[in-house]
């Protein structure tokens, strides 16, 4: 009879867990586990319209192997993050050592950092566009040259990695910057009186102790920038001459499944997407092993 | 205390659900229609339209709704598999096809039929029904508006430039001159032409007597002869310094640039008139519209050519409100309906003779551009080219098209263009 009582408690207790965590667990189950089953089952099928599907088995993806747009594209991602993730993610520690210096107006820089995340991608996007604009733009008008910033195909993935890095600094800085004021004080304390630099204090102390955040904005960075979509989407239209050596996977993807209408192969596309992002992460939680210092 | 709390979720919950769902229902014993359309400039005419048949039928309540063209069509599809579509909605010639072939739309060949059979023979274009039909040639929506497309030029710059305006007898080889004169005398671009099917080449390939899909709108015609010399035609005009290239458009539309008094004609669709007067206040009074300068040596026809689509009011096949969003559509369709339309500036009615009710909204500004042109154009218009598989091979012309921009053989790249869109017939059939 005692123990019934105590475990009638427990049962509540573990009930009422449940019913606190239903919202997000019901969410993530609505809005994402079954939308990617479905995912993967339309990437076998072929979309007849209006949510009608027909089972082809492999031809989606036997067509995408086959396709050298889709190859271009998934070059185009993997050059994007090259060129995103490692500058990014250096220039946002720099920005996080500094906006945890001794500074005036900390807070105000802070906010001046963070800005970009709070705007819309898409006017963030329009305003850089004219930024970048080769004949009327400020960045040409100020260098005095005639760079095409936006359409000349050798450029044009370059200055969509410069907007997404200056777009996702503020953002990846402040995480960084909660990583860095976790370090005791008397680390570094100790360090001066032994009389080590402020640069072997960084990568003796600073860089260690920072290492679970870095890794961690390190895989949110690096996932971002293989899903980019909306900032070439809006960079670069259909009738830009560059469209070919910027378009991304998603870009692929929202072509193929919105604009033609073949949401089987689009599906394709973003099974590969996921493959990609689950290597990729993979390798990272392989590689933490040798950096990152989760010893306090 | 504790464990009835849960129960007391549970009730308001359950409270709530069941409030939702008799706030469906119309306490006011009206029938409430939604009624979509994408253009925000059009709200204020598809209201007083819909104000004109709610005020002869008082028990209907009809919602205009604007979503964004962008998401237009996500949302209306998602609507169309769970069945959820409003009771009416604006419908494009690029999407009938799929939307009619599909069984979604209602059939609305019969509408007249109590009235007058031969009422949209006897009332619309051919082209604005042809707009309105599915594939098996039934009506799937009531013939909104028309439109064609026209030169828009700067009458500044030919002043300065002494070059006489583009009227009638203008052929390409004016506009070349033309562009060539003003770009000597004024250093700012002549005729811009950019990278457009609807705004852009379709329109010189049929002056020129070609096709992009042939008249059973199965087989496309990128191959043609005549096709082939206008698209090269077309392409090639940006060879002359007159003209920026498709870097410059990618990044400064022809609107932008026209507007901004960087060039000097380009080739606009009435639908953007009205807005542009309104949103360039300064250059009212500095621009006006030509009809198309026509091909000097067409392989067949006489040179001349736009090109014309146009909406229409569609409903779903599935409807609640079937019969009363019917004869909502009706009014829609009837004389009264589509000259409020044409009256309130919203676009150019369907209905024939009542094209310059259009005109009215013109005469706020102080210069009245001549809309006339606009109108003698529909004298030999052509209907915007689809078809039901055009929706899978658009992506691949635009890629095709912006290879041909970047250097790519021409003739090459118009064969895989062509390949492309007949394999969908192949496969179709």
């Amino acid at each position: 009879m005692h123990t019934n009582k105590l475990s009638r408690a427990a049962r509540i207790e573990q009930n009422w867990g449940w019913f606190m965590v239903a919202p997000t667990i019901i969410g993530l189950l609505v809005l994402n586990v079954w939308p990617f089953i479905q995912t993967i089952y339309a990437s076998f099928c072929e979309h007849l319209g209006f949510g009608h599907y027909k089972f082809i088995g492999l031809g989606n993806y036997v067509n995408m192997f086959q396709n050298a747009e889709f190859w271009k594209a998934t070059g185009n991602t993997l050059i994007f993050c090259v060129l995103t993730v490692p500058v990014g993610i250096f220039l946002s520690l720099l920005v996080a050592v500094m906006l945890n210096a001794k500074v005036k107006f900390k807070g105000g820089f802070r906010t001046i950092f963070f800005l970009p995340m709070v705007c819309a991608p898409a006017a963030v996007t329009m305003v850089w566009r004219w930024i970048f604009n080769a004949d009327y733009g400020v960045l040409n008008q100020i260098f005095g040259t005639h760079v095409k910033w936006i359409t000349d195909p050798n450029v044009a993935l370059i200055s969509c990695a410069i907007v997404a890095i200056w777009s996702s600094i503020g953002y990846d800085a402040v995480l960084l910057l909660s990583g860095l004021q976790n370090i005791s004080k008397s680390y570094y304390e100790a360090a001066s009186i032994d009389g080590a630099s402020k640069i072997t204090q960084f990568f003796k102390i600073t860089l260690p102790m920072v290492s679970p955040t870095l890794f961690v904005t390190m895989i949110m960075r690096l996932m971002a920038s293989i899903k980019v979509y909306d900032l070439i989407y809006m960079m670069v239209e259909e009738t830009n001459p560059a469209l070919t050596n910027v378009q991304s996977l998603i870009y692929l993807f929202y072509r193929e499944s919105f604009v033609a209408g073949s949401r089987g192969s689009g599906s394709a596309i973003a099974v590969w997407t996921v493959l990609i992002i689950g290597i990729a992460t993979l390798f990272q939680f392989w590689g933490q092993k040798k950096w990152v210092n989760y010893e306090i | 205390m504790k464990r009835r709390f849960p129960r007391m979720i549970a009730a308001a919950l359950a409270l709530m659900l069941l409030l939702s769902v008799t706030g469906c229902g119309s306490p006011d014993g009206k029938t409430h229609l939604t009624f979509q359309i994408w253009d925000i400039a059009q709200r204020d005419g598809m209201q007083a339209m819909c104000d004109a048949y709610t005020a002869q039928h008082p028990d209907v309540v009809i919602e205009v709704q604007v979503t964004s063209w962008s998401e237009y069509w996500t949302k209306l599809e998602a609507a169309a598999e769970s069945n959820t579509m409003p009771d009416i909605y604006w419908m494009h010639t690029d999407q009938i096809l799929y939307y009619a072939d599909f069984g979604i739309l209602a059939d609305l060949t019969d509408l007249y039929d109590a009235e007058d059979p031969n009422f949209y023979a006897d009332h619309y274009s051919e082209i604005s029904l042809s707009n309105a039909s599915g594939t098996d040639g039934k009506l799937y929506g009531v013939p909104k508006d028309k439109d064609n497309v026209l030169l828009v030029y700067n009458k500044e710059m030919f002043d300065t430039a002494g070059v006489a305006y583009p009227d009638e007898s203008w052929t390409w080889d004016d506009m070349e001159a033309a562009s060539a004169q003003i770009y000597q005398k004024t250093g700012k671009y002549g005729y811009m032409a950019y990278s457009d099917e609807q705004l852009g080449y379709w329109n010189f390939v049929y002056q020129n007597g070609g096709y992009i899909l042939d008249e059973n709108n199965v087989y496309a015609g990128y191959t043609q002869p005549a096709t082939a010399e206008a698209i090269k035609y077309y392409v090639g005009l940006q060879q002359n310094e007159w003209c920026p290239n498709q870097a410059y458009f990618a990044e400064t539309t022809p609107g932008t640039a026209f507007f901004s008094e960087q060039g000097a004609m380009f080739l606009e669709g009435n639908w953007n008139l009205l807005n542009e007067l309104k949103n360039y206040p300064e250059m009212v009074g500095k621009w006006d519209i030509a009809v198309l300068p026509k091909c000097p040596n067409p392989a067949s026809g006489d040179g001349r050519a736009t090109i014309s689509n146009g909406l229409c009011y569609s409903t779903a096949a599935r409807g609640k409100n079937l019969e009363v969003v019917k004869d909502v559509l009706r009014f829609f369709g009837s004389e009264e309906g589509q000259r409020i339309q044409g009256e309130s500036g919203a676009a150019i009615p369907a209905y024939n003779g009542l094209e310059d009710t259009w005109s009215t909204v013109f005469q706020q500004f102080d210069y009245m551009i001549d809309v006339q042109k606009c109108y003698d154009q529909f004298d030999y218009v052509v209907q915007y080219i689809n078809n039901a598989t055009r929706r899978k091979w658009k992506s691949t012309v635009a890629d095709e098209m912006v290879r041909i921009y970047n250097g790519a053989d021409i003739d090459q790249s118009l064969a895989h263009m062509q390949e492309i869109a007949d394999s969908y017939v192949e496969s179709a059939s």
